[in-house]
């Protein structure tokens, strides 16, 4: 993996410089007498030096490339050196006519400057980033709650909104609409779980074209989505329940290798009243007392 | 009788059954194999070549690796999918073929080893109510309810699908009320309940004789007459239970068991303890299914019940259900009576 690369060769620039920084000190410099070594001093700035190598490594691990990045991750090097080179001041003397250490410890201002430019440029990246995360997530985050096929939020987070909707706005009707595909387990069945998986991507997606930016699209399980409606009267929703079947209905998906795949689902909704595990049942029901018609026969062979 | 079975350590499943099945799944959730295979003696290469075989223990370890490496409720469910009728063959064949839902349960019952090899069905009347039951037959504690959930998905979905309808299964299972209930709502159906004795999914016995679309009485008894005598084989918990079920009325003790099985009593101890159970267990938990039965299909009494288990007194036997399942029969009737949620 290119960015665990990445971090290995940047673990070992940061370690030759700092023995290099090490060594420096001890040909320059004089060593103080062990008494003189002030042990407060040497935990807090070398623990600040190995903590912001430590992030250094974890940005860069974790975040893809970019000027974003290098920034964060270049203002966090110079902060790691600065302190390295204010701790090895705890060890060593140097002549006051020399003033290359100097140098060396204003590089943890120069890092704070970096690192600040760097996170006023990931505050904008954040802001495209939330653009597209539109309509698959309000008001937080939780990064544990989102599925891996759909990328939408899991049926947890769903309760959780549908609360703070209830208490956010107690007065405001919200709709909740839970829509389910038929003969879905056909799809995996004649085509295989990856192809199943693809189809609920696109019907993903064209859930999220069809709604409006408040709403909030949720992957309930397997094949039924849920769909919180704020602010939306009981026709409102029923509307949006038979357009979004209608949408579906048009789909013409196609398998990896070429395969049409009619696409046809069941929506039902219900006005966000009552506590959510008391109303993801109703509507669970709601939906088992409509089953989709039975296939035809042909689809058997 | 026929008294073969296999262990948790017997290796008997071919790996390009279950075991393959796991590794597609893995592929199609970008997991690399390695993750999979993880402290078992397995490679990739193996999982395909004809002459590899696992044991169960092996099974449930990658079993357990998917569900770690994973971390995401809906594996146990989609497992199932995937599970049955699976591609095993002249079995697989068969199921596809049954001509209806009592032909394909008696297949999986009659083929636990290959089919369900952790976890053995039964099937019993209650009344007018078929019941499908599971016990263990080489389980990890931890393990046990995402096995569960992994077969009762795996028959709910073969049924659903064979029978071109969804059938009106309802669930029980002898765990709490799981933070995923939405899994069990959408792959089981609203039909659930938690914190029962057993493990079951039962619908109207009428169920089991609607003839199935796609049944062909003449292709399953072929596909059946192909496949080996010796994979009739059940697991050593489940000849046990079957064994003693028959037996209940006399309580057999451990040394007559074990001079049926053929082995000494020591060794018998022994085999039932590297499952995690010991012998009164097995028959207290034979006592207790056979007394739901009897309550479900006579609305037998307690008094009723002690004379037909051989016990001396009804009361008895109320302390003795207390003890093999928490309960009293009163009180278990009481929660009979209420409707499930």
């Amino acid at each position: 993996m290119p960015t665990l690369n990445r971090s290995a060769l940047a673990l070992a620039c940061l370690l030759l410089v700092s023995i290099f920084c090490v060594a420096l000190y001890a040909t320059l410099g004089v060593p103080k007498p062990l008494a003189a070594w002030k042990w407060m001093d040497i935990v807090s700035e070398g623990g600040t030096s190995v903590m912001s190598a430590l992030w250094v490594l974890l940005i860069l691990a974790g975040r893809p490339g970019g000027r974003v990045t290098w920034l964060l991750a270049g203002g966090l090097a110079a902060i790691m050196l600065g302190t390295w080179a204010d701790c090895m001041d705890e060890f060593f003397i140097v002549p006051k006519d020399q003033y290359w250490d100097n140098w060396l410890e204003a590089l943890t201002p120069i890092g704070m400057l970096t690192l600040t430019v760097g996170l006023y440029f990931w505050r904008e990246e954040q802001f495209s980033l939330n653009e597209h995360m539109q309509k698959r997530e309000r008001l937080f985050r939780d990064h544990r709650s989102f599925d891996r096929v759909t990328q939408l939020a899991n049926a947890d987070y769903l309760r959780r909104q549908i609360r703070l909707e209830q208490k956010r706005h107690p007065q405001q009707e919200a709709a909740l609409l839970l829509l389910d595909i038929n003969h879905f387990h056909l799809v995996n069945r004649e085509h295989g779980a990856r192809e199943g998986d693809r189809l609920l991507q696109a019907i993903t997606h064209l859930l999220l074209l069809n709604l409006r930016p408040q709403d909030l699209v949720c992957r309930y399980a397997g094949d039924r989505f849920a769909i919180l409606l704020p602010d939306t009267a009981a026709a409102a929703a029923g509307e949006t329940a038979a357009h979004l079947q209608r949408v579906v209905a048009l789909l013409a998906h196609h398998t990896r290798e070429g395969a049409r795949i009619e696409v046809s689902a069941r929506a039902v909704c219900a006005q966000a009243g009552s506590s959510p595990e008391s109303l993801l049942a109703e509507l669970n029901a709601a939906l088992e007392a409509t089953p989709p018609l039975r296939m035809p026969a042909a689809r058997f062979a | 009788m026929n008294l073969a079975y296999y262990q948790a350590g017997t290796r008997f499943i071919p790996a390009r059954h279950q075991a393959a099945l796991l590794l597609e799944y893995a592929h199609s959730q970008e997991l690399d194999s390695d993750a999979l295979l993880r402290g078992t003696h397995l490679f990739e290469r193996d999982m395909l070549a004809t002459d590899t075989r696992i044991s169960p223990a092996d099974y449930l370890r990658l079993l357990a690796n998917l569900k770690a490496a994973l971390n995401a409720a809906d594996t146990s469910f989609m497992l199932g999918q995937l599970l049955l009728p699976g591609h095993y063959g002249n079995l697989s064949h068969a199921l596809l073929q049954a001509g209806s839902l009592r032909q394909a349960l008696d297949i999986l019952i009659t083929y636990q080893a290959a089919l369900s090899p952790l976890l053995a069905p039964h099937l019993a009347m209650h009344g007018d109510t078929a019941v499908l039951y599971w016990t263990d037959s080489c389980i990890a504690s931890g393990q046990r309810a995402f096995v569960v959930e992994m077969m009762m998905a795996a028959v709910a979905g073969m049924t659903r699908w064979l029978a071109g309808e969804r059938l009106p299964w309802q669930f029980r299972f002898n765990r709490t009320r799981p933070s995923h209930i939405e899994q069990y709502a959408v792959h089981l159906g609203s039909a659930l309940r938690f914190d029962d004795y057993l493990d079951a999914m039962s619908l109207p016995a009428a169920w089991l004789d609607k003839p199935w679309p796609r049944g062909s009485a003449m292709a399953v008894s072929a596909a059946l007459a192909a496949v080996p005598e010796a994979e009739r084989c059940r697991s050593l918990l489940a000849t046990l239970y079957d064994y003693l079920l028959e037996r209940v009325r006399v309580a057999p003790t451990l040394e007559q068991v074990s001079a049926a099985f053929g082995i000494s009593a020591a060794t018998f101890k022994r085999h039932l303890a590297a499952h995690g159970t010991h012998f009164q267990a097995e028959l207290d938990q034979v006592r207790a299914h056979v007394t739901l039965q009897l309550i479900h299909t006579h609305g037998y009494g307690n008094e009723q019940i002690a004379a037909w288990l051989g016990f001396h007194d009804a009361n008895n036997f109320r302390r003795s259900f207390k003890r093999w399942t928490g309960l009293t029969p009163s009180v278990l009737r009481e929660k009979l009576s209420q409707p499930g949620t």
